[in-house]
């Protein structure tokens, strides 16, 4: 499996594909916790390459969210601009006014005015986007995303949705989902997992014109609402993001 | 004067009241335990940082006074030493009991005060950061921090599993036996829930770097501050008692 640098690629499946334990390997939690579960591969990030999966945290190479965003809230700090100033002072990188890089970030997230509150104390959206921010403050070059949009409503998940289309490009995305809608608004790149297997490595579009194959893998019949759209996509590659755009606004 | 700032004093202050609780006779002991009750209203450090703090606080000082006398009592039944102080339905109450108990309940009281009122007034976030800066490691650090979590959220998740339990028809609250019988039904799920949210909060930590954070450098003085000279008195004062009652020991 391979993704090139600065685009996004969706890991799609159905639960117990091994979409987090991919995710997990990628970002060396799987060996670290786990050394005898994985008994072989390789992993090469840009020019860095190992020739095991790696057994120590690729942090801040690699930034990971979790599935609950909850628990990535570390509860050290009282605000979410502590919390997020705790992840440069993990990395040993706070610049003398951290406010001129923290601010910025929170605002693309669009979360500024959370700036002084209780981290704890936000709604799952809100905590989905400071989970997001204390990880991009690092800025990984690459970015994994365990199923981002599972606690979002719809304008959150469109939101994020802009969020990671204007990190495209600087930042490689990886995003695990069961839900389609959110990976084709922003991905480049699909693959369906079913038991630790790809069944399938591709652009969105050849995704589609295939999507039937995988009807045992992936929950085919709650996405038939998309189909009319995704159908007149597939007749005009050249307009294909604004009309998936579209597609989505419908749902 | 920043929660922070007042920690060092405040250490001091519980590690002083500790050494009290091994030397000093136990009326002393009792003395200081009000103290600290009424501190916890008067002296702004030790306010607790919320009303769901102060309202434990209070409830745990109502418990422990009550386990408190129901200790004194037993033990002034139980030995059998000394004169009769006292009869409750006929059975009498001997002074040397009644006093070994008061001896250990004042012990134990102060040892809890102490160490209780410390985390009710202390923000855990600021606890974990001082400690930090004075070089705790980092492994230490989260697991005093995973430690303390669970202990901060162990009500609100006690609260949540009950109302579930309830909500699926456990008999959680028709009489004393059903609620002890519902106690299992709710610690397996407090249990295994706190162990699983205790590995992602260390996960999540650890993919932020936590455990490779560097030294946190300390802060330079300018000068000596009023906490540090009160840090110093405190100490002092506990290092003189401590160290009266191992001499007075000694001479026997």
């Amino acid at each position: 499996m391979e993704i090139p640098g600065g685009t996004c690629c969706a890991i799609l499946g159905p639960t117990g594909a091994g979409k987090t334990s991919l995710l997990h390997c990628l970002s060396g939690i799987m060996r670290r916790h786990h050394p005898g579960a994985v008994s072989s591969g390789h992993l090469q990030i840009g020019e860095r390459s190992f020739d095991e999966l790696p057994a120590q945290i690729l942090f801040p190479t690699v930034g990971l969210t979790l599935q609950d965003p909850h628990v990535q809230i570390s509860s050290v700090r009282d605000t979410v601009f502590g919390e997020v100033l705790f992840t440069l002072e993990n990395t040993g990188t706070v610049p003398e006014n951290p406010t001129d890089v923290i601010l910025p970030l929170l605002r693309n997230l669009g979360i500024d005015l959370l700036a002084d509150r209780k981290p704890t104390s936000l709604s799952g959206g809100e905590t989905q986007r400071v989970a997001l921010a204390t990880i991009l403050i690092a800025q990984p070059p690459v970015l994994l995303l365990d199923e981002p949009a599972t606690a979002l409503d719809m304008a959150a998940q469109q939101k994020l949705r802009g969020i990671l289309r204007s990190m495209k490009g600087k930042t490689t995305i990886v995003v695990t989902d069961t839900q389609l809608d959110f990976a084709l608004g922003v991905c480049d790149q699909i693959v369906v997992l079913k038991e630790g297997a790809i069944l399938f490595d591709g652009r969105p579009a050849a995704f589609l014109r295939r999507m039937q194959d995988f009807a045992t893998a992936l929950p085919l019949e709650s996405w038939n609402h998309l189909k009319p759209e995704l159908d007149e996509m597939l007749d005009d590659p050249s307009t294909r993001g604004s009309r998936i755009t579209r597609a989505l606004a419908i749902t | 004067m920043s929660a922070r700032q007042n920690l060092p004093p405040k250490l001091a202050f519980v590690a002083f009241l500790w050494v009290c609780a091994f030397t000093l006779p136990w009326t002393i002991q009792a003395f200081l335990c009000l103290l600290l009750v009424l501190g916890r209203f008067t002296i702004p450090a030790l306010r607790p940082g919320s009303s769901r703090a102060a309202r434990a606080f209070s409830r745990f000082i109502l418990y422990s006074i009550a386990v408190a006398t129901l200790v004194s009592l037993l033990n002034a039944v139980l030995i059998r030493e000394g004169a009769i102080v006292g009869n409750i339905f006929g059975i009498s109450l001997h002074q040397e009991g009644l006093l070994f108990g008061a001896r250990t309940a004042s012990r134990l009281l102060l040892l809890s005060f102490s160490i209780l009122l410390f985390f009710v007034s202390t923000p855990l976030p600021d606890f974990i950061q001082y400690l930090q800066e004075k070089g705790l490691p980092p492994y230490l650090a989260l697991l005093l921090l995973l430690t303390l979590h669970f202990l901060d959220q162990l009500p609100n998740r006690i609260h949540q599993i009950f109302l579930a339990q309830q909500a699926r028809g456990a008999p959680v609250d028709s009489g004393m036996i059903s609620r002890t019988k519902a106690l299992f039904s709710i610690l397996s799920p407090l249990v295994l829930s706190s162990i699983v949210e205790s590995i992602e909060r260390g996960t999540a930590l650890e993919l932020r770097g936590f455990l490779h954070r560097p030294q946190a450098s300390q802060p330079v003085e300018q000068g000596r501050s009023h906490t540090y000279w009160l840090t110093v008195l405190v100490l002092s004062l506990a290092i003189v008692i401590l160290s009266y009652s191992i001499v007075k020991w000694l001479i026997g």
